[in-house]
């Protein structure tokens, strides 16, 4: 089936505009009957909560956490774009739109993009307004810093915690709406399953966390908010709670998941230590403002970095990439990484590790500056490398960290089922095949504050909606399925952790469906989880009661879910033979080892329909066309 | 490196109203490179393969910014070291055979829900008091439109950096929640958005944090001492400040 | 609870000062007392101060209690965080230390204000307070007791004038805090040295 992104038409740099204009709208005395339900509380979902609050509607909000504050938004660390042009450095939205376009190689719907970088500015202003205390200039203006794949200085930014300073702003707009009385919080809630009735999602049911109860919210449209799907890879630099259940249990209700196979591996991570390791740590893009990447010349030099002199070291990204050097796009500098390293060049005890030195940084600006800029960042180093790295270079390595594919959405951000929305990282819309540094803020934020109050309102505005209650069969039947899965899991009492199998269910992601892909590899990753997912439905063990406080079961169930989303995932990098961003297929690449897409074939959104646990999902195609971003080949040289 | 083992007494309590008790555990093939919650990890690992419950403790970003995690440990909270939170906290800094004290964070506000975990949501009922600039979204002036001098944008950023983990709470021998409020209010106070509602801000903020049970100040300063942000209390004197002059003002 | 203990930080070094006009002489230091106890807005003095104390009492015990309940359930390790903290054995006692003073005001109101009336016998009609003090702190036991309530209030003070600076919004700096404790310390020494010279100079001040 050829799916319809409902884009409209006309020049795109007046579609969106042109469209609020045509969409139908809640009168504001009718909005308080509508009630919307919004599962996650990061920056897509408290800022869509919030604002929803404000119009009036009737807003519950989920969190899996105990505080709307503490969703993984807060780790986000680097800054927020938007095409401001403060800088007077030749910024503009269509540059930032066209950049976009570009750093994802082609493999986004062009007018969401374009729509991302033209409220990319009111984003800004709405969180000053707010009070979030981004950076400054002495003179009182708003200060920025420049990020990968960009030649303008658009990142706006409070320190290295800016995700955190976006959403306690977006936080503090939902605790004012749950002061009104226009939204209610429930912590400690899991969404467990989605319920489709008539056709349309109309609510949820949770567990709740604390007594393991069952819950059902009713509901006349469903926002869901809950991030990537990181996980699946079990080491990530997610956070322990970031999962793919609630997206994946919309799959399994009949909504399509665009692109799973375009995984954002981060260039700039803390390595790998040993086998305990619970997660990875990021160190801020930024950080490649000032640092320089490099790793020895020879295989054999295993010197200090301090003792090896200029000429025996390679600053490998400067070298291929003159025009971007240490700032070329994520997807670029991790290949780089990985394929010096595979080359014997790489440093520490692993060797899984390059430099990223400040020598040259603390020299020209001093330590101070240093420290003003990336301080926390420094200290946060120092504290799991035990190591000073204002003295000795940092080691870094990729790791998993972003998803660019999730649900996929129409221009409205609608899924497939009427009535289910998708905002932020958990749908495909904005960043193609590889996103671009401080972009993910900005969708986030796009997505809740200024888009879906547009696009629900023409939503509710023109659905005939029955009266509904959690008595509906429909609410009935997905609740008996979360109990049935829950007592399964229980009963099985295999011999194996469920962190065990998380953890090799990540091994054989990471290795066969990382920074580099091929067919022969994707294969047997494909029979390794298939065979690995039953096992895990025979052998593993689950401990304690369902009607408890039980962090084993929660991850049980959310494994369980990985095993069968993996198998989407790993078909999707098999069907996709060509190299576009993150999706590196070793068979298709340039001579000198850059990406190679294939347009003529790949130019579409893979969008695939769970069929069923061993089944073959079904792909659809949403054809992408790019009328206003000039396509070419991909080059930061 | 050289492995070591520990030897760990953590607080179990199956539920909110039942009674708890510490209970020992040895911990073999701690790795100095762990953090404390991985060894835990490794210890709930081994609880688990036995059959056993394992013991339930909040985390989530694991790198000290989500404010999830809630350990006193051997009496401190997030443990001893300045700036650190508990998933901050490693193994390196513990000795061979050590003994080491688990507790949940102890405040009437923040009673526990199982194990370690507790409920914190008190701090989420202060916030909706007045935590905020009351802006609704689409009606903000450019962001550049009011100029805020460096030093003042960098001392709201300060006060902003709170993490909500209410560690403040947990260390104050009154349990009291000043650091937490006056880190908001102080931000708030210092950014001209924050200015048309401030009086009722601070008020109603301070209303509701004693409404929750919190305690009173007694500016000791074990709140700074533990803050994972190295909070001063200087934001505890500005939030008085701005109780006294909003009661002033008000009056 | 701020405003009212530096109030009483104000009046005890008022207290002090007029105390140590003992030194200088029968005249200066009875001449002292009767100009206070002549003054007809005497009364109003010691109602205003009387409302000090208790408001300070009060409060006191009120937010102390209100501390208490708020951790139910107590750690069973408890340590001193360190760094920052300013944590001190005199912090952590205002209560007790507190009490004590509660106990001892009356008393010391007992034996002074409302202790033997001797006339003075160089000034008649003037109260012979000087006499009084002397014969009080001969008495060993009354000597050491009170020397030892001195120092429990110097202690409440050691953390008690640096914490109400940050009470009342003011603010804690370290010079601040390092003035506050001289003050105490000075306070102490000053009210303490009377009973001290006085017992063992044997009474021949």
């Amino acid at each position: 089936m050829i799916l319809d992104g409902k884009v409209p038409s006309g020049p795109i740099d007046s579609r969106w505009d042109r469209h609020k204009r045509d969409m139908l709208l809640v009168n504001p005395a009718n909005r308080r009957k509508f009630n919307v339900i919004v599962v996650g509380t990061g920056l897509a979902g408290a800022s869509a909560a919030a604002s929803l609050g404000e119009m009036g509607y009737n807003v519950k909000a989920f969190t899996i956490l105990d505080s709307p504050r503490r969703s993984h938004s807060i780790a986000a660390q680097g800054g927020i774009n938007a095409a401001k042009n403060y800088k007077n450095d030749g910024d503009s939205v269509y540059r930032l739109f066209y950049d976009t376009v570009k750093g994802g190689d082609y493999r986004a719907r062009e007018s969401n993009v374009h729509r991302l970088a033209e409220v990319s500015v009111d984003i800004i202003d709405q969180c000053v307004a707010q009070g979030v205390p981004f950076a400054r200039e002495y003179g009182g203006m708003l200060d920025n810093r420049s990020f990968g794949g960009a030649q303008v200085s658009r990142t706006f930014y409070a320190r290295g915690q800016t995700g955190q300073q976006l959403l306690l702003g977006a936080y503090s707009a939902l605790m004012r709406q749950v002061d009104a009385g226009t939204v209610k919080i429930f912590a400690r809630r899991e969404m467990l399953d989605l319920v489709v009735a008539n056709g349309k999602a109309r609510g949820i049911v949770c567990r709740n966390l604390v007594n393991g109860k069952m819950e059902r919210y009713v509901a006349d449209a469903v926002l869901l908010c809950t991030g990537g799907y990181g996980n699946a890879y079990y080491l990530s630099t997610n956070a322990g709670n970031s999962n793919v259940t609630a997206a994946w249990r919309c799959a399994r209700r009949g909504a399509y998941f665009a692109n799973p196979c375009f995984v954002q591996i981060h260039p700039t991570c803390i390595p790998v230590s040993g086998s305990h390791q619970s997660k990875l740590t990021l160190m801020s893009e930024s950080l490649r403002n000032d640092g320089r990447v490099w790793v020895p010349k020879n295989a054999d030099d295993k010197r200090p970095a301090n003792e090896i002199p200029e000429e025996d070291r390679d600053y490998y990204l400067e070298r291929r990439y003159p025009a971007f050097g240490n700032l070329v796009p994520r997807d670029v500098a991790s290949r780089n990484a990985k394929v010096v390293c595979d080359e014997g060049r790489g440093v520490g005890a692993t060797g899984r590790a390059v430099y990223l030195d400040f020598t040259d940084a603390i020299e020209r600006l001093g330590e101070d500056a240093i420290r003003d800029r990336y301080g926390n960042l420094f200290a946060m180093y120092e504290h799991i490398a035990d190591e000073d790295p204002y003295k000795a270079p940092m080691r870094i390595y990729p790791a998993v960290h972003y998803t660019m594919g999730g649900l996929w959405v129409d221009y409205h951000l609608m899924s497939n089922i009427p009535g289910l929305f998708v905002l932020g990282e958990a749908n495909f819309s904005d960043h193609g095949a590889n996103r671009l540094g401080a972009s993910a803020l900005m969708q986030g934020l796009a997505d809740g504050y200024f888009v879906i109050p547009y696009t629900l309102a023409n939503y509710l505005g023109g659905a005939k909606l029955d009266a509904l209650s959690t008595d509906h069969d429909s609410f009935a039947e997905a609740q008996n399925s979360v109990s049935e899965r829950i007592n399964k899991l229980l009963a099985v009492n295999g011999a194996r952790t469920v962190t065990e199998f998380h953890r090799e269910l990540g091994q054989i992601l990471w290795d066969k469906v990382g920074m580099s892909r091929k067919q022969d590899t994707l294969h047997e990753a494909l029979d390794e989880v298939r065979k690995l997912r039953d096992e895990y439905a025979q052998n593993v063990k689950v401990v304690g009661r369902s009607d408890d406080l039980n962090r084993q079961m929660e991850v049980a169930l959310r494994v369980d879910d990985y095993m069968e989303f993996a198998e989407m995932l790993v078909s999707d990098a098999l069907d996709r033979d060509e190299s576009c961003g993150c999706h590196f297929r070793e068979e298709h690449q340039t001579d000198d080892g850059e990406c190679m897409r294939n347009d003529e074939r790949y130019s579409y959104v893979a969008a695939w329909e769970f069929k069923g646990r061993n089944a073959k999902p079904e792909l659809h195609k949403e054809q992408l066309e790019f009328k206003f971003a000039e396509v070419k080949q991909r080059s930061y040289k | 490196m050289n492995e070591i083992s520990v030897k760990l007494r953590v607080w179990r309590q199956a539920s909110a109203d039942a009674e708890g008790k510490l209970q020992d555990y040895k911990v073999e093939n701690v790795v100095p490179d762990m953090s404390f919650l991985e060894m835990l990890d490794v210890l709930n690992e081994g609880l688990a393969r036995r059959g056993e419950d394992v013991i339930a403790f909040d985390s989530d970003c694991r790198e000290g910014i989500c404010g999830c995690c809630s350990l006193t440990i051997n009496g401190v909270p997030h443990g001893r070291g300045t700036g650190k939170t508990t998933c901050q906290l490693y193994m390196r800094d513990f000795a061979d055979g050590e003994t080491i004290t688990v507790e949940p964070f102890r405040a009437k506000a923040f009673p526990v829900v199982k194990d370690l975990v507790v409920d914190r949501s008190a701090f989420d009922g202060i916030m909706a008091a007045g935590g905020y600039v009351s802006v609704n979204t689409g009606a903000a002036p450019d962001g550049n439109q009011i100029a805020i001098g460096k030093d003042i944008a960098d001392k709201a950023f300060d006060a902003a950096a709170c993490i909500g983990c209410g560690a403040c709470v947990a260390a104050c021998k009154n349990a009291a929640a000043f650091l937490f409020v006056g880190a908001k209010v102080t931000q708030l106070a210092l950014l001209p958005q924050g200015h048309p509602e401030r009086e009722r801000r601070v008020i109603r903020m301070v209303d509701t944090m004693e409404e929750a049970g919190f305690g009173n100040c007694t500016n000791e300063a074990e709140c700074e001492a533990v803050c994972p942000k190295e909070i001063s209390t200087a934001h505890i004197t500005k939030l008085n400040r701005e109780y006294a002059r909003a009661l002033l003002k008000l009056s | 609870m701020g405003a009212t203990g530096l109030s009483l930080i104000a009046f005890l070094i008022g207290h002090v000062s007029g105390n140590l006009l003992i030194f200088a002489g029968e005249h200066a230091f009875n001449a002292y007392g009767h100009a206070l106890i002549s003054n007809p807005m005497i009364y109003v003095a010691e109602a205003g101060l009387l409302l000090l104390f208790v408001s300070h009492f009060v409060t006191g015990i009120v937010l102390t209690k209100e501390n208490r309940d708020a951790r139910p359930i107590g750690y069973q390790r408890n340590d001193r965080a360190g760094g920052a903290s300013r944590k001190s054995l005199a912090s952590t006692t205002m209560i007790l230390s507190g009490l004590v003073l509660l106990a001892f005001v009356p008393l010391h109101v007992n034996a002074f204000k409302f202790g033997a009336f001797y006339e003075s016998a160089a000034e008649p009609g003037v109260r012979d307070l000087r006499r009084l003090v002397i014969e009080t702190f001969s008495a060993p036991a009354y000597t050491a007791g009170y020397v030892i309530v001195l120092a429990i209030i110097g202690f409440h003070l050691w953390h008690g004038f640096g914490s109400a600076f940050e009470s009342l919004g003011v603010g804690y700096s370290k010079a601040l805090k390092r003035f506050g404790q001289a003050l105490a310390l000075i306070i102490t020494v000053a009210f303490i040295s009377i009973p001290l010279v006085i017992y063992l100079s044997e009474g021949a001040l």
